[in-house]
């Protein structure tokens, strides 16, 4: 009898603390985020790593409160491959589709590298109602379908750059460049792949014969090119003022070299994303002054003129012992755990619905500049970071600064032409 | 236009033959198609850059120790591999490019992402070729792919060893009866064909950036100037080289550049469709292999 007694009251206890304890442990439980992009590429592995250290920050200062309990955010990867040439869009459709019903996860970051994988996974992620904070692929086909069904796409966010944000950036550099040097020439050199297409096409359709720019060719390279000698030498013979390049592969970087050893008297005025940080002018040889790329999100660049953007660029890169190299992706995935944060603890719940409705609500200040979407669930973007998202052009100086030449808030100098191009006016 | 044309079609067929050099040696010796060999040339090159610029040994020493590496790589691979396949021509390509892509792989893990990878260019101004501006880099990769396929045959007939691997790839019972050592002839043809991977990454790299992805283009790259040219006839990886590269240098100065990558799939394509053997593909005429 007695030994029942004992027996029966140390399950009683046993379950009393049991259930006291429960809701402490469910309350430390992790909310995952899960981050399914080309981990094998410099744009993804970077934005991975910044979103680690938003979330080493919101798990340092206590994680996130979610109604009464705070709870720790917990990253769950996986390379989806879909920058690599010839891996088709079903296969990164897989590893989208393993991480949403392996992880459980409360809502995803970054996303397909890709736009034509993103525009395919839209309906894996409106089947699964998970919420996607995109940060790399760039096609505006996106918001298009979001407009058009939003409530079947309303997961699906870009908190980066799109085509049409990019063209208008271009524009305005493009203009500066006509203006100030006369420069009316241009040969066109992309990438053949639908941010990069849609890019060049229209500004070769829309944008460069309204202006009063002559194109004199358009070469268009699959990934994984590595020889563009004869797009250069066409530019060379048909005397272009500007190459204009789109290309966000690692052999692009060959196009330089070749840009130089060909020696085109042309200004290179787009996207290379080998040439986008720091690094660059080590590696090649610091041979790359006067070259004008862009940077995507600032942030990706510290931006003297924003001081949120120096201070997110320089904190990466004391984490991480090495500043960021590429332009495209780190800040606004860094950026996207914040909005992800403010949006849960606003809703005050883990629930999809709730979570997008107030993601639609983000208004702040961010690393990249004002964070805004608009009806598309695009990011809004501006020339001044006070008011909107914002992107620059910057100039590689001969001695091997990146120095913002574009927007006018954000310059820190003029566009300097290297010695060997000269003034057309 | 045509003048730069045929100039930087002369130095991209040459570049598309010191890819395929080493690949088609290993195979007309000792029979196996080495899957891994686009592995082994990225191996060699990011074996080049950390040894350069971590390790920091002078740029020469670096050289050597990648293709030392890189042939020593090779002949494990088949000591440890390849040998208990042998024969198997299936699980010969399965288990070399299995290979291919752990290495590749590996890199990735190990942090080989990004674009600050490349090699220091042998002379770093360029020349005129008439109204052809051209790289030195691309000059010193005519000559050394000219001299690398020179050696190449003085190597197969003036040499103890050269003449075994001739052996070997015109009989291997004959030349075993003579007591030659088959596996180990297969084990130094692997290596050696890996070697020429390593030293065509030192001299076709600094053109560019060293990256992961590029190990799949060489593969496919030195298979379609193999298959085209006949797997195993030197003068045939050689011919087909110069068809490919110029087709290709002539598809993007005049057709379009988006379609120069199909150029050495279509290749492969016509020649297997025509003549499967390859242009150049006698397997009874073995003299011609090597």
């Amino acid at each position: 009898m007695k030994k029942s007694f004992l027996l029966l009251s140390f399950v009683l206890v046993f379950s009393c603390v049991w259930l006291v304890l429960t809701p402490l442990v469910s309350a430390a439980e992790p909310i995952v985020v899960g981050v399914p992009t080309s981990l094998g590429f410099l744009e993804g592995k970077e934005s991975l790593k910044a979103v680690q250290m938003a979330v080493d920050e919101i798990n340092a200062a206590g994680g996130v409160q979610v109604g009464s309990s705070k709870r720790p955010f917990k990253i769950e990867s996986i390379d989806l491959r879909d920058a690599a040439a010839g891996v088709p869009v079903p296969e990164a459709l897989l590893g989208l589709e393993k991480i949403i019903l392996e992880k459980k996860p409360t809502a995803l970051l970054v996303g397909p590298f890709r736009s034509e994988a993103l525009l395919a996974g839209m309906d894996i992620i409106a089947k699964y109602k998970v919420p996607l904070l995109g940060t790399i692929a760039m096609s505006p086909g996106t918001e298009a379908k979001i407009k058009k069904n939003p409530e079947k796409y309303k997961y699906i966010f870009r908190v980066s750059l799109n085509v049409i944000y990019w063209v208008k950036l271009l524009g305005g550099t493009m203009g500066t460049l006509k203006n100030e040097f006369g420069f009316n020439k241009v040969y066109l050199m992309n990438q053949d792949i639908a941010w990069a297409r849609g890019t060049a096409g229209f500004m070769a359709k829309k944008y460069f014969p309204k202006a009063g720019w002559e194109i004199l060719g358009h070469d268009q390279y699959p990934t994984g090119s590595s020889d563009f000698s004869s797009g250069l030498m066409k530019a060379k013979g048909k005397g272009a003022n500007v190459l204009f390049t789109c290309f966000d592969m690692p052999q692009s970087g060959v196009l330089v070299k070749q840009w130089k050893s060909i020696k085109v008297p042309a200004l290179i005025a787009g996207f290379i994303s080998p040439m986008a940080g720091q690094a660059a002018w080590k590696t090649f040889n610091g041979k790359i002054g006067g070259l004008m790329n862009a940077i995507f999100e600032i942030g990706n660049i510290p931006s003297a003129k924003y001081p949120p953007a120096k201070a997110f660029y320089d904190a990466y890169k004391k984490k991480y012992g090495k500043g960021i190299e590429s332009g495209h992706g780190p800040a606004p995935s860094y950026e996207s755990v914040y909005i992800l944060k403010e949006a849960i603890e606003r809703a005050g719940s883990l629930d999809a619905d709730k979570i997008v409705a107030e993601v639609e609500k983000t208004d702040k200040k961010g690393v990249m500049g004002r964070i805004k979407f608009d009806k598309g669930h695009q990011v809004i973007y501006g020339t001044d970071p006070n008011k909107t998202a914002a992107a620059c052009f910057f100039q590689w100086t001969e001695d091997g600064k990146r120095k913002i030449v574009y927007p006018g808030s954000l310059a820190e100098g003029n566009i300097v032409l290297p010695s060997w191009v000269k003034k057309a006016k | 236009m045509l003048p730069s044309t045929l100039v930087y079609g002369f130095a991209n067929s040459i570049i598309l033959a010191l890819v395929a050099l080493g690949f088609n040696l290993t195979f007309g010796i000792s029979g196996v198609a080495n899957f891994a060999y686009g592995a082994l040339y990225i191996l060699a090159g990011f074996a080049a850059w950390v040894l350069f610029n971590s390790a920091g040994l002078p740029y020469i020493l670096a050289v050597l120790f990648s293709v030392l590496l890189t042939a020593l790589a090779g002949a494990l691979m088949y000591r440890f591999v390849i040998l208990r396949i042998k024969g198997m021509v299936l699980s010969e390509v399965i288990a070399t490019f299995g290979i291919g892509l752990a290495i590749l792989e590996l890199l990735k893990y190990l942090g080989f992402i990004g674009y600050e990878y490349n090699l220091p260019v042998f002379m770093d101004f360029s020349i005129d070729i008439g109204q052809v501006t051209i790289d030195m880099q691309r000059i010193c990769i005519v000559i050394i792919g000219m001299g690398l396929t020179g050696f190449l045959w003085f190597f197969t007939h003036h040499t103890r060893t050269g003449l075994r691997f001739r052996a070997i790839a015109q009989d291997e019972r004959t030349a075993l009866s003579l007591g030659i050592n088959a596996d180990r002839v297969a084990a130094l043809s692997v290596s050696f064909g890996a070697a020429y991977a390593a030293i065509a990454a030192i001299v076709i790299l600094p053109l560019g950036t060293i990256t992961v992805e590029h190990g799949y283009d060489v593969l496919i790259n030195a298979l379609a100037v193999c298959i085209v040219g006949g797997l195993g006839s030197t003068g045939g990886v050689i011919f087909a080289s110069f068809l490919i590269g110029y087709a290709e240098t002539f598809t993007a100065a005049y057709i379009g550049s988006h379609w120069v990558m199909l150029v050495p799939l279509a290749a492969i394509l016509a020649i297997l469709v025509i003549k499967p053997s390859g242009i150049f593909g006698q397997q009874k005429e073995l003299e011609e292999r090597i």
